[in-house]
């Protein structure tokens, strides 16, 4: 395998040349770059700065966007579809009308009667993943 | 191309709901009935469009909470009775009170059957899910192993 580090005076990017884009090492390299990626999130009027990796989910809830880590809940600024084009090729994907969830935290997923499906976060916060959408969620898990 | 095949799918479901329904119904109640077949065919895709419209009950613009999917449900579960039963007795499906009562039970059925089919396919959906999370989780531990 081959490693070159370049530098640049540009944009910083990473790009990966791999047989499997799902391989363990790769996630890696992923997961590593996404937690230079960073949002600006408010908790009590102080503003914060959340990698993309510590993000469980973002959700908009009568017209206010929230981001959730593990324990904590802050609001943003950003709307639904400008976190999407911001966490898009992360792992980060959209689960409903308003939501995008990080598939990396998800411990599982159950089905429910509904006809949509439940996926159990790390932290054990229980996130509904509609089934127009469920094919993302497949798509990021590389299925 | 996605949302007609999705549609599609959907229809050949809720067709072969119907007629298996119809079969039983005709078994259990009728089964000396005979049936012209162009006009019964033609009447069970009528009966299937007619029920995928039905289907606009669930429409929202928001994400249904758990509470309001099974409001709507039951919301359905009348429109669909309130769509069938009449068209159903134009139709000379049914006559008496009694045939109604049966007719209804049917239509309540096929709704579960409904439900109980796509609750399957959701299952074998999270078993495929669940087994790459898996296996992604070994890989991880396989790295920090290593």
């Amino acid at each position: 395998m081959k490693l070159t580090v370049e530098r640049i005076e540009k944009e910083e990017a990473v790009t990966v040349c791999c047989h499997d884009t799902e391989a363990a090492w790769v996630q890696n390299v992923r997961e590593a770059a996404l937690g230079q990626i960073t949002v600006c999130g408010y908790k009590d009027n102080v503003l914060y700065r959340l990698r993309l990796s510590d993000i469980y989910y973002f959700e908009v809830v009568d017209g206010v966007s929230f981001f959730y880590t593990q324990k904590d809940v802050f609001t943003s600024k950003e709307k639904l579809y400008e976190f999407e084009s911001m966490s898009a090729r992360s792992a980060l994907f959209r689960c409903s009308k308003s939501m995008i969830l990080n598939a990396d935290k998800i411990d599982y997923v159950r089905p429910s009667v509904s006809g949509r499906f439940e996926a159990v976060l790390s932290n054990g916060e229980i996130v509904i993943v509609s089934r127009k959408y469920v094919t993302e969620l497949k798509k990021s898990l590389g299925i | 191309m996605k949302d007609i095949l999705f549609w599609l799918r959907r229809f050949v479901m809720v067709y072969g709901i119907i007629m298996i329904c119809t079969f039983f119904m005709c078994l259990f109640f009728n089964p000396t009935s005979e049936l012209l077949v162009v006009s019964f065919f033609g009447r069970i895709i009528v009966f299937t469009l007619l029920g995928m419209v039905t289907l606009i009950v669930y429409h929202s613009k928001e994400e249904l909470s758990p509470r309001a999917w099974w409001c709507r449900t039951i919301l359905h579960l009348v429109v669909l009775e309130a769509v069938y039963l009449p068209l159903a007795h134009h139709w000379h499906f049914w006559y008496g009170k009694l045939d109604a009562v049966i007719y209804a039970s049917f239509i309540l059925a096929a709704k579960i059957l409904w439900h109980l089919i796509d609750y399957g396919i959701s299952a074998r959906t999270v078993s495929e899910i669940n087994e790459k999370i898996r296996k992604r989780r070994r890989e991880q531990s396989k790295i920090v192993v290593g």
